[in-house]
C-alpha cells in the first residue's frame, strides 16, 4: 500500500521524462542499435527481409578498402595536428588578449568572429583565397613576392596542410576564449609577487600560466579532439576530400559510401568502428582530465 | 623613468602587432564582402581594392536563384522549433533526474549517456530509414526530430545546473499546494534562466550553421535550408563567381547579426563551461 502511494507521487515526475525518453529512444538510441546489428548482416538498403548474418565479413572488407583505412589515417592526422596548433596559438593568444590595450574589445571580436559563420562558408570561401585562378588572394600575394604559384588545395600534403591551416584559423578565437575565462580568474597578486623576485616574461608563462590554465587545457583540447575527429563540412566544401582521398575524412566516407555507393555494410562497419574510436578517446580523456582537475 | 618609457613603447609595439593580426583574422571575410560588389574582371585585377562603383547585381541574381524566402523560413522554423524542442524536453527531463531520489533516476540518466559519445555519422542510415518509413524525408519537420533528438546534451547541462540551485523554493512552492508542473513552470524554469541562454545561443548556432544532416536529409529546393542553398549554388553557378560570394554572404548576414547581440552571452557562456569543466 505504501509503496503504491510512493508510486503514485512519482507519477507526475516520470511524465516529465517521457517526452525526452521517447525522442531519444526512437531518433538516438534505437537507430545506434540498429547500426550496430546491421553492420554484421548483408542489409541491401531497402527490407529487413531475407537478411542474413555475415558475421565480421563487413569489418574484414573495411580494414582492406584503401579508401576508409586513408579516411581514418587522415582524420587521426587532422585531430592530431589541430588540437596542436589551435592550443599552440590559443594560450600566448589568450594572454595578450587579457593585456590592457585599448583595442582590446575589437581584437577579441575578430578572434572570435572566424568561428561564428557555418563551416561550408569557412570552406568555400578559403577554397577561393586559396585558388591557382586569377581572384586567389594568397598566390596574388606570394606571385608578389616574386615566387611562383602555389597549389594550396591540389598537392596532396599540402591539401591536408590547408585545411588544418583554415580550421586552427577559425578555432583559435574560441578557444582563446576559455583560456581567457580560466586567466581572468588567476589573482594579480601572483603576477606582482613574481615580478617582485625578478621573474621575466617567459618565466611568469611558463611557471606561472601555463600551470594555472590546466583545467581549461583539459577542456578546450577534448572539445578539439572530438570535433576534429568528426570534421565534415570544412575539408567537403575546401578541398571535396581531394587530391584523390587525401584530405578525405570518415564522416564523408561513411556517407558517401552509404548514400552514394550504396555500401551499406560496409558504411556502418566503418561507422561503428568510428563510433568505438571516439568512445575511446571521450572516455581517456574524460580520465585524464579528473587526474588534472 | 626610463623604465617605464621603455614600458610604455613595448605595450604600443604590442598594440599595434595585435591589430594589424586581428585585421589580418578578418581579411577572408572583407574579401568575400568586397567582391560582391566587383565585376569578375575587377576583383581578377585587384581582390582587395574598394569597388570603382558599387554594383548590388550579383545580390539580385543570388536573390533571384536561390528561392531565398523559402529557404529563409525554412531555416528560420528548422532553427527555431529545433531549439524549443531541445530546450523543453531537456528541461523536463533533468528536473526529476536532478531532484528525485530514486533510483530508478539515475538508471535513466545512465541511458542518456550512453548517446553522449555518438558520432551523428553513426546513426545516419538508420535514421534515413527511419525518416523514409516515417515519410518524413526530405521535410523539414523529420530535420527537426533529428535535431531534437540532441537533447541529451543539453540535459547534462540543465542536471549540472540544478545543482547550483538551492531546493528551497522548490518546497516552498509544494507546500502551498502547487503540483509538480505547476511549480516547474512557476519556480524552477524562471530559475533555470542563465543556463537556458546558454544553451540556446549555441544550439541556435549549431542548428544554423550544419550542413551534415540537411545534405543526407533534404534533397528538393522547397524544403532546402540556407546553407544548403550555398551547397547547391557552388556547384550549379561555378562560372558565376560573384553572385556565389552574394549567397554566401546573404547566409552569413543572420547568423553575424545574432553573434553582435549575444557576444557577450556567448563569452559568458564558454567562460562558465571553462571553469566548471
Amino acid at each position: 500500500m505504501k509503496k503504491k502511494n510512493a508510486f503514485r507521487k512519482e507519477l507526475p515526475y516520470i511524465a516529465f521524462l517521457i517526452p525526452a525518453l521517447i525522442v531519444y529512444t526512437v531518433m538516438m538510441f534505437w537507430p545506434m542499435v540498429q547500426a550496430i546489428f546491421l553492420s554484421f548482416t548483408d542489409w541491401n538498403g531497402l527490407s529487413f527481409e531475407g537478411l542474413h548474418f555475415i558475421g565480421f565479413e563487413n569489418y574484414a572488407k573495411v580494414l582492406h578498402d584503401k579508401q576508409i583505412m586513408t579516411s581514418m589515417t587522415n582524420t587521426f592526422i587532422f585531430a592530431i595536428f589541430v588540437p596542436i596548433f589551435v592550443t599552440i596559438i590559443a594560450i600566448p593568444l589568450s594572454v595578450a588578449l587579457n593585456s590592457k590595450m585599448k583595442t582590446r574589445n575589437f581584437q577579441r571580436a575578430a578572434f572570435f568572429f572566424p568561428s561564428v559563420p557555418s563551416a561550408l562558408v569557412l570552406g568555400y570561401l578559403w577554397s577561393y583565397i586559396m585558388s591557382p585562378m586569377d581572384y586567389g588572394l594568397l598566390n596574388k600575394f606570394v606571385t608578389s613576392l616574386g615566387f611562383r604559384k602555389v597549389l594550396w588545395l591540389s598537392k596532396p600534403n599540402l591539401a591536408m596542410f590547408s585545411v588544418i591551416f583554415v580550421c586552427v584559423w577559425s578555432q583559435i578565437g574560441w578557444h582563446a576564449c576559455i583560456y581567457l575565462a580560466q586567466l581572468q580568474s588567476i589573482p594579480g597578486e601572483l603576477y606582482e609577487s613574481a615580478r617582485i623576485d625578478g621573474a621575466n616574461g617567459w618565466q611568469i608563462f611558463t611557471r606561472i600560466t601555463i600551470p594555472l590554465l590546466k583545467p581549461a587545457i583539459g577542456t578546450s583540447v577534448m572539445l578539439l579532439l572530438i570535433s576534429s575527429l568528426k570534421v565534415f563540412d570544412l575539408p567537403f566544401a575546401l578541398t571535396g576530400g581531394g587530391p584523390g582521398f587525401s584530405t578525405t575524412m570518415i564522416s564523408q566516407v561513411i556517407i558517401q559510401k552509404g548514400f552514394s555507393d550504396r555500401m551499406y555494410g560496409q558504411s556502418m562497419a566503418t561507422a561503428v568502428l568510428f563510433f568505438i574510436i571516439v568512445a575511446v578517446v571521450t572516455i581517456i580523456q574524460q580520465k585524464g582530465g579528473k587526474k588534472n582537475g | 623613468m626610463v623604465n617605464k618609457r621603455a614600458r610604455n613603447v613595448r605595450s604600443i609595439c604590442g598594440e599595434i602587432i595585435m591589430l594589424f593580426l586581428s585585421i589580418l583574422m578578418l581579411i577572408p571575410f572583407y574579401y568575400l564582402v568586397v567582391n560582391t560588389f566587383k565585376s569578375r574582371q575587377e576583383s581578377a585585377a585587384s581582390p582587395l581594392a574598394l569597388p570603382k562603383q558599387v554594383v548590388l547585381d550579383s545580390y539580385k541574381r543570388a536573390f533571384a536563384s536561390m528561392n531565398f524566402f523559402q529557404s529563409f523560413t525554412n531555416s528560420v522554423v528548422v532553427t527555431a522549433v529545433s531549439v524549443t524542442a531541445i530546450v523543453l524536453l531537456a528541461a523536463l527531463a533533468a528536473y526529476p533526474i536532478a531532484r528525485r531520489k530514486k533510483k530508478g533516476y539515475k538508471i535513466v540518466l545512465f541511458y542518456f549517456l550512453l548517446g553522449y559519445m555518438l558520432p551523428a555519422q553513426t546513426i545516419m542510415i538508420p535514421l534515413y530509414n527511419l525518416l523514409q518509413n516515417l515519410h518524413l524525408l526530405n521535410n523539414i519537420f523529420g530535420l527537426i526530430m533529428v535535431y531534437a533528438s540532441w537533447c541529451n546534451f543539453a540535459l547534462f547541462l540543465y542536471q549540472g545546473f540544478f545543482s547550483t540551485l538551492p531546493v528551497d523554493m522548490e518546497e516552498a512552492a509544494a507546500i502551498d499546494g502547487c503540483t509538480p508542473w505547476q511549480s516547474f513552470w512557476k519556480v524552477v524554469f524562471p530559475l533555470l534562466k542563465p543556463i537556458t541562454t546558454t544553451i540556446v545561443i549555441f544550439e541556435v548556432m549549431w542548428v544554423w550553421n550544419d550542413f551534415m544532416y540537411p545534405y543526407v536529409f533534404l534533397s528538393s529546393n522547397k524544403s532546402f535550408t540556407l546553407v544548403m542553398q550555398v551547397y547547391k549554388g557552388v556547384g550549379q553557378f561555378s562560372n558565376d563567381w560573384s553572385m556565389m560570394l552574394a549567397t554566401m554572404v546573404i547566409v552569413l548576414v543572420p547568423v553575424a547579426i545574432f553573434y553582435i547581440f549575444m557576444q557577450k552571452n556567448i563569452v559568458a557562456g564558454i567562460t562558465a563551461g571553462a571553469v566548471k569543466g
